[in-house]
């Protein structure tokens, strides 16, 4: 059981810190958000994603994978009460700092060195290099996306009003299956046109090459039991195939 | 929880040094160009943005057909309207749910933070909030009546765990009062929280 595939149905907790309306509690979030999603748009695996992008054309030195999954994967991973003393885009500074230390782009000396310095100079300027093919590409990244929509190589096991109960695979380093939803029954409300296909294989967990995409109804009853729940309330959950059993 | 994202000076000086050495280094080894970063913060400001969603809300509210359009096929739908990038990063598959007068929708992503991009930009702190994930799949009814959104016993709550390739969005309530708004005022008042769940449009002040 790993706390962080864990977080939906923890108790407890106080209030939710719902006056926080910003998306970036200070300026320089706004870079790491920035450095990864340059990252995902210059990842080599765009080369056979939806559109197939020129990925092999684009001048750039990073020759790597990286994607959601990526991100994902390094934050699950963290010793999760190591997690919560974390914010949000530290944990990617984190995360995607160590990475290219561990690719050997950049070594983890001269990260400290020019940080210390940035740090006694903070509008010390960035290097001047503009790279318009990369920028270009930056752009149709964002405009178009990475779906992981593929063609089905075997028919959908469910479909809509079956009874299906969710699976419980081994805890893996990362998953797509919600914790709480584990051994529980639902309905299938919509099976999704097309496979798809998640970044990675999550090896034990489940899932590896395209699957099926079921939208999945659950009574907050059956999840929390009928005394321990809210009155007339559902939780819909989208499960890729791997997650699933039927009820017989 | 607001004084838990309350860092010192330091805390921060060194976070923002640290990007700022992170992306000189890069940009340095050829990984990115100056250019670069800069070119995403750009799309979040003029092409991806909750302006969008309120734009889709407020078209909706105008035109029931669209509004079942919308519903029926999200994407086909969205895609009437030719705003650029609509299908684009974090947008490449998403669905309209509808609040009425028996039901009430809340879009969630226990896992991570998954959020329509096109649709509403880049997800709040509120929504990436460990505390705001946990309960809002457990006790909602909770949750939004901390927020100011009660909803009564005879009301369907539906919450939606976005846990695959779905990007889901809430097409709230049309305020009362608004019949006489244009399109344009009344996607002025279609916030990014209404567009998830939490929060309620309210009724135009009088002018």
């Amino acid at each position: 059981m790993k706390l962080p595939h864990y977080l939906g149905g923890l108790e407890n907790l106080g209030p939710v810190n719902f006056f926080e309306k910003k998306v970036f509690m200070a300026d320089w979030e706004k870079r790491i958000f920035g450095i990864h999603t340059v990252m995902m748009a210059e990842s080599t695996h765009l080369a056979n994603a939806l559109p197939k992008y020129p990925i092999a054309q684009v001048p750039t030195t990073f020759k790597e994978t990286w994607t959601w999954a990526s991100l994902r994967t390094g934050a699950e991973s963290m010793q999760p009460f190591e997690y919560f003393k974390y914010r949000y885009y530290e944990k990617w500074l984190m995360g995607i700092s160590q990475f290219f230390i561990d690719r050997g782009y950049v070594a983890a000396k001269e990260l400290a060195t020019l940080t210390e310095h940035y740090r006694a100079n903070p509008d010390a300027p960035l290097p001047e290099h503009p790279n318009p093919a990369l920028k270009e590409q930056v752009v149709r990244y964002l405009h178009h996306g990475d779906s992981g929509l593929r063609t089905p190589v075997i028919p959908a096991r469910f479909t809509i009003g079956d009874t299906v109960y969710v699976a419980d695979p081994e805890a893996a380093d990362h998953t797509r299956l919600p914790g709480f939803l584990r051994n529980k029954k639902g309905t299938v409300t919509e099976a999704y046109p097309g496979a798809f296909e998640y970044f990675v294989s999550t090896g034990p967990d489940g899932l590896a090459g395209p699957h099926h995409v079921y939208c999945v109804l659950f009574k907050a009853s059956d999840i929390w039991g009928a005394d321990k729940s809210e009155p007339n309330t559902v939780i819909y959950a989208d499960l890729f195939d791997a997650y699933l059993k039927p009820a017989h | 929880m607001a004084e838990l994202f309350d860092y010192d000076e330091s805390r921060e000086a060194v976070s923002a040094a640290k990007v700022r050495a992170l992306e000189a280094l890069l940009i340095k080894k050829g990984v990115l160009g100056s250019d670069s970063v800069d070119a995403v913060l750009s799309h979040f400001e003029t092409v991806a943005g909750p302006f969008n969603g309120a734009r889709i809300v407020a078209r909706a509210w105008l035109d029931s057909a669209y509004k079942c359009r919308l519903l029926e096929d999200t994407p086909k739908a969205i895609a009437e309207l030719n705003f650029p990038g609509m299908n684009g990063a974090e947008g490449e598959h998403m669905k309209a749910v509808a609040n009425s007068e028996s039901v009430h929708n809340l879009v969630i992503c226990t896992l991570c933070s998954c959020y329509p991009w096109p649709m509403l930009g880049l997800p709040p702190y509120w929504y990436k909030d460990p505390v705001f994930r946990s309960r809002g799949v457990r006790e909602p009814r909770a949750v939004l009546r901390e927020f100011g959104v009660p909803i009564s016993a005879d009301k369907e709550v539906r919450v939606w765990d976005s846990s695959a390739q779905i990007r889901w969005f809430v097409i709230p309530e049309r305020p009362a009062h608004s019949e006489h708004l244009t399109e344009t005022q009344l996607a002025a008042l279609v916030t990014p929280e209404a567009m998830m769940g939490v929060a309620l449009v309210p009724a135009p002040t009088a002018a």
